[in-house]
């Protein structure tokens, strides 16, 4: 057993419910043999260059624990879906949870209450 | 007299930036910004810090320009290119 992070970039004109598609799709594999410790949504974001004709991208992490066999599961099918630009799956000996790079709610409440 | 003071303008900013065609004749601290107390952790999501390894035109900075002890410049660069895969930088 060990600790992943996997993240994938979704092509921008994905509409709401596809991205929910494919991230209960996703989590259902995981699931099976092992368990999701956070998944975050980072929304869209510009690409540095243009990847494949696009230039934004909506990106979507994942954090969890479990074997070998998941991750190689996980890319053979992304590796086949359309809407999907780019993954990457990193592992770790211990994952830090606290830390969000992609958080940006809290400026969107301040403007709100200006 | 103008273009003098233009001169001097323009070598302040040096010091500023980093950049990979520097003059060698301008000194910088020797120790490492990375190992300090309270240093940002290197991770390919943390792309502010990235970003101020990275040329213009996206290559990554040697050490001796940045002066990043050997250890974290390895971290650095293997982070620089998983942020690259994900089009973050």
């Amino acid at each position: 057993m060990a600790f992943y992070e996997h993240t994938f970039v979704g092509k921008q004109d994905l509409s709401d419910k596809e991205i929910d598609n494919l991230v209960s799709k996703y989590s259902d594999i995981i699931k099976k043999s092992g368990k999701i410790l956070k998944t975050e949504k980072w929304g869209l974001l510009n690409l540095a260059t243009k990847i494949k004709r696009n230039r934004k991208g909506i990106f979507i992490h994942f954090k969890f624990e479990g074997e070998n066999k998941i991750v190689k599961d996980i890319e053979k099918k992304l590796s086949i879906e359309n809407g999907i630009i780019r993954y990457l799956t990193v592992k770790y000996n211990e994952l830090d949870l606290n830390k969000e790079y992609f958080n940006f709610k809290k400026k969107n409440k301040f403007y709100e209450k200006e | 007299m103008k273009r003098n003071k233009k001169k001097k303008g323009k070598k302040s900013n040096y010091k500023n930036r980093l950049s990979l065609f520097q003059r060698p004749d301008i000194r910088f601290n020797r120790s490492c910004p990375l190992s300090v107390k309270d240093a940002p952790s290197i991770d390919y999501k943390n792309i502010k810090l990235l970003r101020k390894y990275i040329s213009d035109t996206g290559k990554i900075l040697p050490s001796r320009i940045t002066s990043v002890c050997q250890n974290k410049q390895r971290k650095l660069s293997s982070a620089i290119k998983k942020a690259k895969i994900l089009g973050l930088v």
